[in-house]
This record gives C-alpha cells, structure tokens and sequence, in this order.
C-alpha cells in the first residue's frame, strides 16, 4: 500500500460519503418541493377515511407541520442513524418492510448478475473464435440488439415461450427454480449486453498490441492466445463496466418483478408508487443510491490494486479538474 | 420527363455514396421517417379507429386485414400501434431535449466558467449519476403525476447528469484549442467565443449522444407506461400495448407486434447514432 494510493482511497471515500448525503438531501427535495402534495391527498382520499383529527395526529407524528429544513435534518440523521421513518400506509418502520422484501430481490439481482456474467464472456469469447461466415456478426451484434430491447418484453417473451408454450414453469409460482431462473435471464440480458460491449472492445484492442502479435508468432494457440494473454487485461475494465450496471440492475428488478409476479424490493416500490407512500419510495431510492455508490467505490479502489499498469497521480485518476488544465492564457506558440 | 427523374435518381446515390452511408442506416433512415409519419399524419396509414372496436372481431390473429391481429375488444392493433406513436415518440424527443438543453448548459458553464462554478455542478452531476436513473425516474413521476408528460420530464431529468458531463469534456478539449486562443487574442470576448467556437464544437460529439438518448428514452417512457405510470388507456402507448397485452399472452401478437415496433424503432435510432459518431 503505497502512500498515493490512501491518499487516493481516502479522499475517493471521502468524496463517495459526500454523494451519498446529497444523494438523500436531492431525493428528499424532489419528493418534498414538487407542485403536487401526494401526502394530503393521500390522507385526505375519502376512501381511506381519515377523520380531520387523525389527519393532524399522523401529520404531527410524521412532524410534516414542522419547516422544512427542519423536516429534512430530522430525516437526515435519522437516515445516517439507520432510522428510515414509518410508512405512511401500513405504520410500520420503512427499514422492516424493506428487510422483509430484501432477500428476494438480492437472490434475484445477484442470479440476474451471474446471468449476465456468464453470458457476456461466452459472446465475447465467441467474437474470437466463431468465423465470420458463421454467424461472428451476429454475436458482435448481440450488444447493440439488446440495449435496443426494453426487458419486460424480454421477460414477456421467456414467459411465453418458456412458461405457456413449454411449460417449463407456472407463473402462478414465481419462486420456484424454473421461474427465478428465467426471471434472472430476462433481468441479466441487458445487463450483459452493457458487459459484452465493454469487453468485445478491450479484446479486439488487446488483440492488436504488439505482444498478441509476438505471442501468435511464436505458434501460441488461439485459444491458449485468448486465455493466457488477452482475457485478463481485457477483462480488468470490465470491474468497472459491472459496477456501473448496479444501476440497471436495480432499475431492472423492478420491472422484472413485476412481470413475474415476484414480492421484492421492486414490488414495494410499485405498491409505494401507486399509494403514494412517499417515506417508503425516498428510503429505497436513497439506499439505492447508497449500493450504486458503495460498488463503484470497491471497484475503483480494486482497480488499481488488480492491474498494475494504472498510475496513482497525486490521487486525481478519474478525470481532470480546472486545476489541471492550462489555462486559456497560458504561452503557447500561435502557429498559424 | 424521364431524362429528369433518372439524373435526380443518379444525384441520390452520389448524394449517399458522398456521404458515405452504409445500406443499413439508410434503411434505418427510412424506417425512422415511417415511424416520424406515422406520428404526425396517423390517419393516412390506417382506416381503422383507434379507440372504437368491433367486438365480433375480436383477438384475431394477424392477416392482411389486421396487419397486427386485434386486442380483446376487436380494435385493429396495428392502428392502435400507429395513433401510439405520436405519444410515444414526441414524450421521448421532449425527454432528449430537456437532457440536452440543461445538461448541456450545466456542462457548458462548469466547463468554460470553471472554479466554484464547475465545482458545484461536478457534485450536481455525481449525485444525478448516483441514483439509479430508472428508480430516479420513477420517483419523479410520482411526485408530479401520472402523465405520459410528466415520465417524459422523469426521463429528462435522469438523462441530465450524462449530457452535463459529456458537454463539459467537451468545452474543456476546446477551451484549449489554438482557435480559440487566436480568437482571444484577436479580441473576441469570453460569451463570443462561447457562443462562436465552443458552442458549435461541443456539440458536434453531443448530437450522437442525443440521438442515441433519443433510443433510450423511448425504451424509458415505455417501461414507465408498462408499469402504468403514463397516461392511461384507452392511450396507446407502445409500453401500455405492451402492458394491456402481457394479460393475452394466449394471442401473443399483442405483445410482439407492439414490442416489434418498439425494437426496430430503438434498433434503427441507436444504429443512426453509431454512424453519426463515426462519420464525424
């Protein structure tokens, strides 16, 4: 551990705590400040049958009559005390409602992960040895054709074909093997055409260095070629590329817990969303930011530990501030 | 008469040829100018009415009468298909424009105006990028409404953070540009040469990018409809089709042929942007 180095972690850690709190403050300003006041309307809704005293108990309990930077310093150290707030809905702590919901949802995202792992290096490594007139397009092409393709039709397709026509699995059952599994297919395919984009690119790149062409003049196989010499190099920036996908995959359980009829996170979220639950949907949106953040710092504090060829300067690697740009001013010979 | 129209024939292909453009785009052009047809003139493409349907006809499976097959009140899916479009690709082009306007005028700011200014934006843009743009968008539209406008905006908003950033890298590249040094030094003053040099030369690597969000926005807006969250029917957009249909999957086509649509319009806009990004 070299000194730049925990200069750098510190202050990327530093900097990741940071995003996280404005993360919350942000979240909390979009659900409170917009036109628009679902929490009266949801207290007032005639068919909830709150009366005018119940109204002002809940909205005192919940401290809604207090100013709002008030409102939000209490939400604020209640978040970073681990104190997400009650449900508007069901008065139970938002954090219960999400632990119960929580496993479900990590046994999808990670299969989904695995899936999309998996899936991207077999067409990566596909676009190195199936011949073009065999279909290699087709594989390079998997990328673009995927991000192009919304993923609860993913998921309607492998319900179709899968559940109704092959009868693999019952979507009146969603957590039986059959039904996570393609639930997983369906949350992974996007996700690894992100990957497989990534990783095609750094292959071909790797396979133009010079020390590929010195390997293959020696004799080396491809396939000996493709393990020993490119997978590695090339697949170091995928680090980054997969904690950059947490995003989607979040995003993407949502969706594709709701088409396979799966409870989880997603479905809180879709059940807060419809009744308005705003303390539920600002807890999982934060704590969403708070995973996204947390895997993007792991990966950047491995990556230069995993490959050596990554400089540490001075702890500045991801991209240049105004402090290192040469200014407008600075003498430099006008040739015309 | 002939003569005319077999010299302009030979134009287009030099015109083609000249640019350069693969078979391909072109055919994403033309399918692009369909779908941009389809949403400002739907009438033309279709005699069926959208909204009302003929319960006789109901779930037939596709034909030449019913391009698309019919929905379960005997409403021709094709046309809902082609009325849908308007919403479905005019809620996206507003999503574009908002990511484009303000991202790009933070990342013009942070990046030509520098010090404080970009330190501000730079956290603005960290914590955009830190919530999940699908859950950010979801959020967003509930607090304002359920509107195929309103998740159009939701989209926006979450497509902010990446013009922002790529407008600033941008302006950065170019502040250092030997142009734009000779501009200074011949006079020009900083909100000239913004507008004269940097605009343009920004957003030369900003236009793929927006057409390229234009893609993933239409893919946005409908997961945002599909879950219910835009207008509701008897709208019909690709997304809510999609949704409406996921309840028939005995008669799959009413899930396949919106979704067709939806991916084969993506399809041609993501392949136009990887053209344009080349070409440039």
């Amino acid at each position: 551990m070299s000194n730049a180095y925990l200069t750098y972690a510190g202050k990327r850690l530093g900097q990741a705590v940071v995003v996280i709190l404005l993360a919350y403050v942000f979240t909390f300003v979009v659900v409170s400040i917009l036109p628009g006041d679902p929490i009266t309307s949801v207290l007032r809704n005639p068919q909830n049958g709150f009366s005018e005293q119940e109204i002002a108990e809940i909205i005192a309990a919940q401290g809604l009559d207090k100013p709002i930077i008030v409102q939000l310093w209490n939400a604020l150290s209640g978040f970073l005390t681990g104190d997400l707030g009650m449900s508007m809905r069901s008065t139970r702590p938002v954090s219960t409602l999400i632990a119960e919901v929580l496993p479900s949802t990590l046994i999808l995202a990670s299969a989904g992960l695995t899936v999309a792992l998996i899936l991207a290096f077999a067409v990566a490594y596909g676009t190195r040895f199936v011949p073009r007139r065999y279909g290699q397009g087709l594989l390079r092409g998997f990328p673009s054709l995927f991000l192009s393709v919304p993923n609860f039709v993913i998921g309607l397709v492998l319900i179709h074909l899968f559940g109704f026509q092959l009868g693999l699995f019952r979507v009146i059952n969603p957590n039986s093997f059959w039904a996570t599994l393609f639930a997983a297919i369906a949350l992974g395919i996007p996700v690894s055409a992100q990957i497989a984009e990534v990783l095609i690119a750094n292959l071909d790149k790797e396979a133009e260095q010079e020390y590929a062409a010195v390997a293959r003049s020696r004799g080396i196989g491809q396939a000996r070629l493709f393990a020993k010499h490119l997978l590695k190099p090339a697949s170091l920036p995928v680090v980054t590329a997969v904690a950059l996908t947490i995003g989607e995959l979040l995003g993407g359980s949502l969706i594709t817990e709701t088409v396979f009829g799966r409870t989880g996170v997603g479905s809180l979220v879709q059940r807060s969303v419809s009744t308005q639950d705003l303390p539920v949907l600002q807890a999982v949106v934060s704590l969403g930011a708070v995973v996204f953040v947390l895997v993007n710092l792991i990966a950047d504090l491995l990556y230069p530990l995993l490959d050596p060829r990554v400089k540490i300067l001075g702890g500045a690697k991801r991209q240049p501030t105004t402090a290192d740009e040469p200014s407008i001013g600075a003498t430099k010979a006008v040739t015309p | 008469m002939t003569f005319i129209s077999a010299s302009s024939g030979i134009n287009r292909v030099n015109w083609l040829a000249a640019l350069r453009m693969p078979p391909i785009v072109a055919l994403s052009f033309v399918i692009i100018a369909i779908v941009i047809a389809w949403s400002v003139a739907p009438g033309l493409f279709t005699s069926h009415s959208p909204v009302a349907g003929v319960p006789a006809d109901k779930l037939l499976r596709p034909s030449l009468a019913h391009w698309f097959g019919t929905d379960h009140l005997g409403r021709d899916v094709y046309t809902r298909v082609v009325y849908g479009t308007a919403s479905s690709v005019s809620s996206a082009l507003v999503a574009v424009v908002i990511g484009v306007v303000v991202g790009g005028l933070i990342g013009l700011f942070a990046g030509f105006l520098g010090g404080w200014v970009d330190v501000v934006f730079a956290r603005l843009v960290d914590v955009l990028l830190s919530i999940p743009k699908f859950l950010l968008a979801v959020i967003i539209v509930t607090a304002i409404g359920f509107e195929t406008i309103n998740a159009a905006i939701a989209t926006g908003v979450s497509a902010v953070a990446i013009f922002a950033r790529v407008t600033r890298a941008e302006v950065l590249k170019t502040r250092q540009a030997t142009f734009v040094e000779a501009a200074y030094l011949s006079g020009g003053s900083r909100w000239y040469i913004l507008w004269r040099h940097v605009l343009p030369n920004a957003s030369r690597s900003v236009l793929p990018l927006a057409v390229l969000q234009f893609g993933e926005s239409i893919l946005v807006i409908a997961s945002l409809a599909f879950l219910g969250y835009g207008d509701p029917p008897p709208a019909s957009d690709w997304g809510l089709l999609i949704s409406i249909g996921k309840d028939y999957l005995k008669w799959p086509w009413l899930v396949y042929a919106p979704a067709f649509v939806t991916i084969l319009t993506v399809l041609s806009v993501n392949r136009i942007s990887r053209w344009l990004r080349k070409t440039d």
